[in-house]
């Protein structure tokens, strides 16, 4: 533990670790982050979702104390985020870096030191890390040596070294070999079985169906849907249907009970109606010609993203016709 | 408060460990005494160059003479050459020129055909580096061999001349009211020059790491890991401090070693160095001018790197900042001359200047202590300032990346 005499303590594993309420920021005529509340329970791999330039970081710098946000409280364990707070808190930007010609141990010891552990067990636990991550042999190397994935290893060993309550990851895939992205969510598993509660945030929705316990989608600095995977599972209860004609014509345009349709790569995806029957469809997909494909599913987290934006976006405009 | 001292010991411990420090430990000094007796001594090593010069002596009396002084005073660098001349001296004189021209001989002179009387000369060059020959060989010799001619003809005594041509002799003691020890006036100004020189080296070489590191640590993207630990405030201190101590390290062992060396009582170009004769309040204003002026200048500094992502993009900001100190040094010689003069008051207490200025003063002269302790109260003022400048600059440049800035963004960000 960092400090001794501090007392950690935590709320239960599943009671919101991190709780965010109305946090804005404004950059210019931009509304980075307009209004966001999230609440992370402690134990989770929580996913903050959003293509890029949707806020994600902002947000991320503004718990950081990077950024001032314009309005907006942060709560750690129900006690406001201060710069004590934040020493429990690991981040690992998308933008990363190590000092080039420091050696592997002391840049772990230095980066732990400044997160408040002591410098003698800085030096001692930046070195079971090392011999953990199997770069024990580079204890004394200078981080020019060593490959990008071994570079990688250490960044994050950096970010978990202090041993903290809660560990923020920005875009942690970004620019990694799949390889690479397995051995890291190996470790985030790893972190997650000891209690680490992670906020992890992607733009990659596929990597984070497969982590996340819950997740928060923004998209222009708005928040548009968040919760546990299976609540918003629950929040959009349509089935998908993906189809593909042998000679690749074009659905017929008046098929019942689609609420959206679009084309990728060949492969139609259509959104059904909530209660719609996937199978309801297979008949006059059918009619129209040969199939070579026909596939029904829940809709992915992508998709329901998607949808997600589409009824935000048409919220907002019948909101301004109203008026 | 322990974050910054995290950062002040890692930065230090980084600089002192490595081997450029090592390296300038053990020749700053052998730096230090080129810069500082450098000049001289190589002033010395030209004046040794043997010249050629031809001499055409139309009074016909004059060259013997005159061979004859040089070769008494020992000055055999310059080596004459006569030229006769037949009944038409101008041709003399033309073909004189031509030698000169073509390089022949280094220079031309010609002696007035009635020196004695009206002592004439010409004399001719084609480098303006003759003129030191000139002053510092020849007319002191022809003036000597006036001189005899003229005692001769006047019927002097052998025995007056001497008395005639006594010279006033001097003893130059620079006294203080802090020291009571009187010390040479030459090793005053030769101490005063290298310590001021320590002074401009250390801040601009150890202020300048600071814009470095800090561009550093935004390219190597390592800066938005350590903002997540600690305040941009606390990573600015931390680094200025240690760097900053890292160079008072270097400092106090070379200021070490002189006191070491001034016991064995070593002497540099004839003058002896010891640093045992400065009195204590000239320490106390080198160590207070040496730390506020490194302080002064290594945040703005910082400050400068943080707003920029590449060490070019950062010149033209830093140069202006690099001006304060080098201004300081070509007004060096206004304030040795006249020390307590309005103008060497008020420039001395400009704060970007009183680090070079005042600490001169307080060496070559002895300025009124409230003048001293006036510029020490401004100069923490603008360090103040600077901090509060230089902290602003950190949080608006330091995650910027992409656009260069402008004097715009630099003001824009200051203004914040």
């Amino acid at each position: 533990m960092a400090n001794p005499a501090e007392i950690r303590e935590l709320p239960a594993i599943g009671e919101p670790l991190l709780l965010v309420e109305g946090l804005s920021k404004r950059y210019g005529e931009t509304l980075a982050v307009n209004d966001v509340s999230l609440r992370i329970p402690r134990g989770s791999i929580y996913g903050f979702l959003g293509p890029n330039g949707a806020g994600k970081t902002t947000t991320i710098r503004c718990l950081m104390d990077i950024i001032l946000p314009d309005r907006g409280t942060m709560l750690l364990a129900g006690v406001a985020l201060d710069r004590r707070r934040r020493d429990r808190i690991g981040y690992l930007p998308e933008e990363r870096g190590l000092y080039r010609k420091m050696t592997c141990q002391d840049q772990l010891a230095y980066l732990a030191q400044l997160k408040g552990v002591p410098r003698r067990e800085s030096q001692q636990r930046a070195w079971r890390w090392l011999e953990r991550l199997e770069l024990g042999s580079y204890a004394k190397s200078k981080v020019d040596n060593l490959s990008k994935g071994m570079q990688q290893k250490l960044q994050f060993a950096a970010t978990f070294i202090f041993e903290p309550d809660l560990v923020i990851l920005d875009e942690v895939f970004s620019g990694l070999d799949p390889l690479n992205i397995e051995l890291m969510r190996d470790l985030i598993l790893e972190q997650k079985q000891k209690g680490t509660t992670i906020l992890f945030s992607t733009h990659m929705l596929a990597e984070a169906e497969r982590l996340c316990d819950a997740v928060c989608l923004i998209e222009g600095g708005i928040k548009i849907l968040d919760g546990s995977l299976a609540e918003v599972r629950a929040a959009f209860p349509f089935q998908m249907v993906r189809a593909v004609y042998r000679d690749g014509r074009e659905p017929p345009a008046d098929l019942p009970g689609v609420v959206d349709r679009r084309q990728d790569d060949g492969t139609w995806r259509f959104e059904l109606a909530p209660g719609i029957d996937a199978q309801n469809m297979l008949a006059p997909l059918a009619a129209a010609g040969p199939l070579s494909l026909f596939a029904a599913n829940r809709p992915t987290l992508s998709e329901i993203f998607l949808t997600a934006v589409r009824r935000q976006r048409e919220s907002r405009t019948s909101d301004r016709s109203e008026r | 408060m322990s974050k910054v001292l995290t950062v002040i010991r890692k930065e230090y411990l980084e600089r002192v460990r490595s081997k450029a420090f090592l390296v300038g430990t053990l020749l700053g000094p052998l730096f230090m005494a080129l810069l500082v007796i450098g000049p001289t001594a190589l002033g010395n090593l030209t004046r040794s160059q043997e010249r050629t010069v031809a001499v055409l002596d139309l009074s016909g009396d004059v060259f013997e003479p005159l061979v004859e002084v040089l070769r008494k005073n020992e000055d055999n660098h310059v080596k004459l050459r006569r030229y006769e001349t037949g009944p038409q001296a101008a041709a003399g004189v033309e073909e004189l020129k031509a030698r000169v021209l073509a390089k022949d001989v280094d220079a031309g002179l010609v002696i007035g055909a009635d020196f004695f009387a009206q002592p004439q000369l010409t004399f001719y060059n084609t480098a303006v580096s003759a003129v030191v020959l000139r002053d510092e060989t020849l007319r002191p010799a022809l003036n000597e061999v006036l001189r005899e001619e003229r005692f001769q003809r006047a019927g002097v005594p052998a025995d007056q001349r001497e008395y005639i041509l006594a010279r006033s002799e001097w003893t130059t003691l620079q006294l203080s009211a802090a020291a009571e020890a009187a010390q040479s006036a030459d090793v005053g100004i030769i101490a005063a020059i290298t310590m001021v020189m320590i002074i401009y080296i250390m801040v601009l070489l150890y202020g300048q790491q600071n814009l470095t590191v800090v561009i550093e640590e935004k390219s190597s993207r390592m800066v938005e890991v350590l903002l997540s630990s600690l305040r941009p405030e606390q990573l600015l201190v931390g680094k200025v401090v240690g760097i900053g101590l890292a160079a008072l390290t270097q400092v106090a062992i070379w200021t070490l070693a002189g006191f070491l060396v001034s016991v064995q009582g070593v002497a540099v170009a004839g003058a002896e160095i010891s640093l045992t004769v400065f009195s204590p309040w000239l320490w106390l204003n080198f160590l207070v001018f040496f730390v506020m002026g490194y302080f002064l200048y290594a945040s703005l500094y910082a400050g400068i790197g943080a707003m920029c992502n590449s060490v070019q993009d950062a010149q033209q900001f830093s140069m202006v900042l690099t001006m304060g100190m080098v201004i300081p040094i070509l007004l060096m010689m206004v304030v040795i001359r006249a020390p307590d003069q309005p103008m060497a008051t008020i420039l001395s207490l400009v704060p970007f200047f009183s680090p070079i200025l005042m600490f001169m003063r307080v060496t070559v002269s002895d300025p009124p202590i409230w003048q001293v302790v006036l510029s020490w109260l401004l100069l923490a003022l603008t360090i103040w300032w600077a901090n509060k400048a230089a902290g602003k600059l950190f949080r608006a440049g330091i995650l910027l990346y992409g656009s260069s800035p402008t004097w715009k963004s630099l003001a824009r960000a200051l203004s914040r």
